[in-house]
């Protein structure tokens, strides 16, 4: 199998990684990457993730087993013809050098220039068409130290599109993001997985995970499961990764929930609409069960000007204006 | 990239203030020698005295091609420093290089006691010697320690010792042998003649050129080892070369100069700032350029025009480099960026 046919971008066989010998942090992956699929590498801070991505592309060396890049083994290249191959960027950078926009994408072009590092029009417009597809066109003569974080990680991916590798790496790219940011991010690497590129990227955010990766690696007690989000999903893994951290995973919604106090049954009426299910919002975040005939009954009553709830317990009849205040009636109890 | 014009304009404006000073040099002295003569001198008409040719010869030209290869060799062995280790305040001097070269220099000068030519030798290289064993020990340590901070504390550590041991040496040394070294220490640029001029130029001139070839790879290197790794620098190799060529070229000023202080580390700043460009490939000549203005301006100011006394070259560029450090420190929020 020449590497030009190979399926798999990347294979890793009875991969082994680790920092020491007789202590690997994982132990004998079997994993693939196919062409233009999306990984998420999910796992619990110190399971691996930076160790098993940084040893896969080279930047640690594997304690045992092989990783195929295009189907041949890593080892059988060169530095620079990997550095066409394979893009990362890293999760932090502790020191910024003081490059402008413009020229920290153009570094991206390096496995592709001469000793002098003299572009071609052909790599300038990869770096224009970096800029472009991150938004960041007019920053080009910024300095990355005038870059808010969420701009300096686009920047920092552009780069990375520069480089131009049919596969890119990225350790937690998401990792000081907010959440619109985070999904910009996740955004950006859709469409680059839609151009046809594979991206592996490390995260800790299983919900936009969930929701656009074609693949989900999970480290979970020293193994790695790989399949579908909604393979995983269904398998009731997650309930069971985050069995500790008082968070639990509603099977049904596909979404996170915490488990915290439990306060008892309390019943709802209401029309449907936005109030009644905000409202069950509210009383399942404060760990109350709805149930019929719970000897507390909250009425919603609608009116032109907005809606107020209506408490009726043994003890009277209570009226509230907004849920906050229902809501720190109900905890004061 | 493509360079941009202001850039080019201070480079052409380094290049004048270069030639201005140059010529000011060579006329300073107790003999007053103008460019005009020595060109007609050139030219086959004697317009000098044996003794203006002598003095041009033997004394000034030398001393100010020694002041124009330590200006240009010095910055570029901070800058790679500085990028390689990815703190500003990087330098032969602060990791300690400097002193490898001196402790070579005082086993040979105080140790050994050796005078002429074998001296010129031996001196070379017990000061490449010394020079290249900080380095590797350096180098050594930031294989198995990350943090930059702690290379920096364990180059100001390895300085300081070999300080102490140096001053253990002086205490036990004879009275002349402590004089030569003394003198040497304070630096000079004017007793490098004849075939340490040679040596000097062997040493640097190629090594020059090496670092400007490297430039593109010191861009792959300011984002840090893993990214230069993942754009296919050869990590191993690069980090060979900026040794060698920082201890050698270090080693090599040290050895005839004596320690020349913070040109080293304060001119690539100084290039920086004029610039506003932090790319290599303009950088390195840039730094090379504003490296041998300030030592043909040091050199200038050490001799105290229109008195017969000359101050010892390290004080001079100390003063000079030691307000851009602090500058760069207290003054500029970019102190963190390089």
């Amino acid at each position: 199998m020449t590497h030009k046919q190979a399926k798999h971008i990347i294979s890793l066989d009875r991969f082994t990684i680790g920092h020491h010998k007789e202590n690997a942090l994982l132990s004998k992956l079997n994993l693939t990457v196919n062409r233009g699929e999306m990984v998420a590498l999910i796992g619990r801070n110190g399971a691996g993730k930076s160790t098993l991505l940084k040893s896969m592309i080279g930047l640690l060396a594997p304690l045992d087993g092989m990783c195929l890049l295009e189907g041949l083994p890593f080892a059988d290249y060169t530095l620079p013809q990997r550095a066409r191959r394979v893009s990362f960027v890293s999760s932090q950078i502790t020191q910024l050098p003081a490059l402008s926009v413009g020229e920290l994408v153009g570094l991206g072009r390096m496995p592709y220039t001469g000793w002098m590092g003299r572009m071609s029009p052909e790599d300038r417009s990869l770096i224009k068409q970096a800029l472009d597809v991150v938004q960041m066109a007019s920053f080009a003569e910024r300095k990355l130290d005038c870059l808010s974080d969420g701009e300096r990680q686009r920047a920092m991916i552009a780069r990375a599109f520069a480089q131009d590798t049919p596969l890119m790496v990225l350790d937690e790219p998401t990792a000081f993001l907010d959440i619109p940011n985070t999904y910009e991010l996740i955004r950006l690497l859709s469409r680059f997985r839609d151009g046809g590129r594979s991206i592996v990227y490390s995260t800790h955010d299983l919900e936009t995970a969930m929701q656009c990766a074609d693949k989900m690696w999970v480290i979970h007690e020293g193994k790695i499961l790989e399949g579908a989000p909604e393979d995983l999903g269904m398998s009731g893994l997650f309930n069971e990764l985050f069995s500790t951290s008082g968070i639990s995973f509603n099977e049904l919604a596909g979404r996170f929930l915490f488990s915290g106090k439990q306060r008892g049954r309390v019943y709802l009426e209401g029309e449907e609409g936005k109030p009644l299910i905000w409202t069950r919002n509210t009383l399942k975040r404060l760990g109350f069960r709805l149930e019929k005939g719970a000897d507390q009954l909250i009425k919603i009553e609608s009116s032109n000007d907005g809606c107020s709830w209506v408490l009726q317990k043994d003890s009277g009849s209570f009226r509230f204006e907004s849920l906050y205040t229902l809501a720190r009636f109900l905890i004061q109890e | 990239m493509k360079i941009p014009s202001r850039s080019i304009l201070i480079i052409y404006a380094l290049g004048l203030l270069l030639i201005v000073l140059f010529l000011l040099d060579i006329r300073l002295g107790s003999l007053s020698i103008t460019f005009a003569d020595m060109l007609t001198h050139i030219n086959g008409k004697a317009s000098l005295s044996d003794q203006q040719v002598l003095i041009l010869t033997k004394f000034r030209l030398p001393r100010i091609a020694t002041a124009l290869m330590a200006g240009a060799a010095l910055p570029v062995c901070g800058l790679q420093m500085q990028t390689l280790f990815r703190n500003p305040l990087a330098g032969p001097y602060v990791l300690g290089i400097s002193s490898g070269a001196s402790f070579g220099a005082a086993i040979v000068v105080l140790g050994a006691g050796a005078t002429g030519i074998v001296a010129t030798w031996s001196l070379a290289i017990a000061a490449w010697i010394g020079a290249g064993t900080v380095m590797l020990l350096l180098l050594f340590v930031s294989f198995r320690i990350k943090d930059v901070m702690t290379i920096l504390i364990l180059g100001i550590m390895f300085s300081s010792g070999l300080a102490a041991i140096i001053s253990i040496m002086q205490y036990f040394s004879q009275a002349s042998a402590l004089k030569s070294f003394v003198i040497w220490s304070m630096g000079s640029l004017g007793n490098v003649t004849g075939a340490q001029l040679t040596i000097m130029a062997w040493a640097i001139l190629p090594l020059l050129m090496l670092t400007l070839v490297y430039s593109k790879v010191l861009n792959g290197l300011m984002l840090g080892e893993e990214y230069a790794i993942s754009m296919g620098v050869r990590i191993q190799r690069t980090r060979l070369v900026i040794f060698a060529t920082t201890s050698i070229m270090a080693g090599t000023i040290t050895a005839f100069c004596g320690p020349i202080g913070f040109i080293g580390i304060a001119v690539p700043h100084m290039a920086r700032f004029l610039l506003n460009r932090s790319d290599h490939r303009i950088l390195i000549p840039a730094s090379m350029l504003t490296g041998m203005v300030v030592m043909v301006f040091s050199d200038i100011v050490s001799r105290l025009p229109g008195t017969e006394q000359i101050l010892p070259i390290n004080a001079v560029t100390s003063l000079i480099g030691i307000p851009v450090v602090i500058w760069l420190v207290v003054m500029n929020r970019k102190a963190q960026s390089l």
